[in-house]
């Protein structure tokens, strides 16, 4: 009773066919009970009036001579209901009833030998008294019958009513948990107003107070994101003066000593100006607008970024790299596979050892390119992989200055793409190495249009 | 050489303009947009420096209003704003060139040089990257205390071809068509055979290979 009590509350829908199906049942039921009854009386009422038009014959015609001694039998057309008329007094045998002789003038129910019957008493002019008599039993089959037949409108039409009450019900709801499973696909990134003129207007002003908040949330996160960019962007001056200046005093007479704490310092400016261009990044990398995809050769991107890598590859020594293999060309923004191959370069290069390898590569199947960038370094271990991705997240003993965003710019542009990041170790039998693949789908001619 | 620094940052200015004075050139400094426009027309300047986030006028503005004037003078943007647009904007509104903050002064000294060079349109520069020098008049090649070499016809053209953006990574596929001309028949590993000439010519360390890519001489050596 618990569970009914708690669904009728939890659902509006389960509530609206409950109470109906109540209502329907209660009506049909106290309507049917009115009818059955009515028509029951009413059929006794009508065979009363059979039994006084029969007396009312008989006492003007008389029974004929030859059988008024023995009474007539009146049967109907399918022997269910006999009517007996006789003289009062008279004898009992197949044709007449044994009725008592002390019966008044009028309407009387008797029974006779245990069976009832209604019996109607009547004088004649000449002072006879006609008894017409009927089987109660009789009659009532009869007005149970007629009061049966009155019922069976209502046995057709509550199940079908019911039936109808109960789809309608679901097919008015149907939009309601349409718009629910819309709402669960959508991309924590979409926010887009949900459109409300499919909707009932019932419903609508809940949607559009939804859509009221969703717009509010979104400027809300733009206004963080653009205090990041704006922040980031205001730093820039100081940091450019101050490397500015730091150049310049490098260019001047000083101590050893001295200009070895000036490339301390220069290395910090570095540094900040690094981390600077990764909070831009990420920030971009984060906004909610789409950058314009278009048909961006893999290879052409690989070339871009190991470009800008190399001098910083061979700084450290480590051998860097694209493994052997066709081209494939894929469906993104050029600005964000950049950015994802330059990351994911750049953090192998970080983490790999004097003497160590960064091998690039692309490989496809019928629909998606998998890009993967594999170093000889540490490599995660699984307990760290999610929260590699979480901004300025560092592995324990890493000991390597990067900004600590790069995982995260890479992950902020996989959500926003639909693309997919997966870490593992380069080489599995002994946990050596990180291989990161970063899958997406390929061009093909259909995305263009 | 006369500058104009159009520069709101106090402390950015002035260490940009002691630089150019160290550099040898003199450096005229403007803080907003309004006085950089009356400097521009009463002065003659070999170029202009300027900063996109001004108070005043505006740099694309101002830099709009020098073009309006059909004002030649050579204009490099140096600003804080990097989304692409605006940098393709400022392209289009007439600067030579752009450079993003924060930037090293030896960069900055280096696209002045461009500019300057495109500007007067002095012949064919000398093509270097710091190691290899390659003089496209006498076709001779020098790297790091060897020089000047000849080389072949085939040599400089692979060499001229890496040199015209240092840091570049070319392809095999790429260089042959550099040293090949039409309808010339490609023989197999040529371009092996000559980077392998070049480095016994040059030094091991002039050519670099980028593994699965293709060949590359280094930006900054």
């Amino acid at each position: 009773m618990d569970g009914l009590k708690e669904r009728l509350n939890a659902s509006v829908q389960f509530k609206l066919s409950f109470v109906l199906f109540l209502a329907v049942s209660v009506v049909a039921i106290a309507a049917g009970t009115f009818s059955f009854i009515s028509a029951f009386v009413e059929a006794h009422e009508l065979q009363d009036d059979v039994l006084y038009q029969i007396a009312a014959l008989a006492t003007k015609q008389g029974i004929p001579q030859a059988v008024s001694q023995n009474g007539v039998r009146l049967d109907d057309s399918d022997n269910d209901s006999t009517i007996f008329v006789q003289y009062l007094p008279g004898r009992a045998n197949h044709n007449a009833v044994a009725l008592p002789d002390y019966l008044s003038d009028g309407l009387h129910t008797v029974k006779v030998h245990g069976e009832a019957y209604r019996v109607l008493v009547k004088a004649t002019k000449s002072g006879q008294r006609i008894a017409v008599a009927q089987l109660t039993e009789d009659r009532d089959d009869m007005a149970y019958d007629s009061a049966m037949r009155t019922l069976t409108p209502f046995f057709i039409l509550v199940p079908v009513l019911l039936i109808i009450l109960i789809s309608l019900i679901r097919k008015m709801f149907r939009p309601i948990i349409d718009l629910a499973t819309q709402i669960d696909g959508r991309s924590e990134q979409d926010m887009q107003p949900i459109p409300s003129h499919e909707l009932p207007s019932e419903v609508r002003p809940f949607v559009r107070a939804l859509n009221r908040l969703l717009e509010r949330v979104a400027k809300s996160i733009s206004t963080q994101q653009r205090f990041v960019a704006d922040a980031a962007h205001e730093l820039r001056s100081p940091l450019t003066a101050l490397s500015l200046q730091a150049e310049r005093l490098g260019q001047a007479e000083m101590s050893d000593e001295a200009r070895t704490r000036l490339e301390v310092v220069q290395l910090g400016i570095e540094r900040g100006r690094n981390l600077l261009n990764q909070l831009l990044s990420l920030s971009k990398a984060q906004s909610a607008q789409m950058q314009a995809a278009s048909a961006v050769s893999v290879k052409a991107v690989f070339r871009q970024v190991l470009e800008d890598l190399i001098p910083q590859a061979n700084a450290k020594g480590v051998d860097v790299g694209v493994l052997e293999g066709p081209d494939a060309t894929v469906w993104i923004s050029e600005l964000d596979i950049t950015a994802v191959v330059k990351n994911l370069t750049d953090n192998a290069i970080r983490y790999t050892p004097a003497g160590g390898r960064v091998d690039l590569s692309v490989a496809t199947d019928a629909r998606r390119a998998m890009l993967t960038v594999s170093d000889t370094g540490p490599g995660i271990p699984p307990s760290e992989q999610n929260r590699v991705f979480d901004p300025f997240y560092r592995i324990l003993g890493s000991n390597q200055v990067g900004s600590g965003l790069g995982l995260s710019i890479v992950r902020a542009i996989a959500d926003r793409t639909g693309a997919r990041v997966e870490l593992d170790f380069t080489d599995k039998a002994t946990h050596i190495g990180l291989t990161v693949t970063f899958t997406l789908p390929l061009y093909n001619s259909s995305l263009a249009n | 050489m006369r500058v104009l620094l159009v520069e709101d940052d106090i402390m950015i200015g002035e260490v940009i303009a002691d630089a150019l004075r160290d550099a040898s050139y003199a450096v005229d400094w403007v803080k907003d947009g309004l006085k950089a426009l009356v400097a521009v027309h009463t002065q003659r300047y070999d170029i202009m420096l300027l900063d996109l986030g001004l108070p005043g006028k505006d740099g694309q503005a101002v830099l709009a209003a020098i073009r309006a004037t059909n004002n030649p003078v050579p204009v490099l943007i140096v600003t804080a704003r990097d989304a692409l647009d605006q940098r393709l904007q400022g392209l289009d509104a007439g600067a030579d060139d752009y450079i993003l903050k924060p930037f090293d002064m030896l960069e900055l000294l280096a696209r002045m040089r461009a500019v300057l060079r495109r500007k007067q349109g002095n012949g064919v520069p000398v093509m270097s990257n710091g190691t290899v020098t390659l003089d496209p008049a006498t076709r001779e090649a020098t790297a790091m205390e060897r020089g000047p070499i000849r080389l072949t016809h085939r040599e400089y053209a692979l060499l001229h071809a890496l040199l015209v953006r240092p840091g570049a990574i070319l392809s095999r596929s790429e260089l042959e068509d550099r040293i090949y001309g039409w309808g010339e028949e490609v023989e197999s590993n040529a371009v092996e055979y000559i980077i392998h000439a070049l480095r016994k010519k040059l030094g091991s360390e002039t050519i670099e290979n980028v593994r699965g890519l293709g060949w590359m001489v280094s930006k900054n050596a």
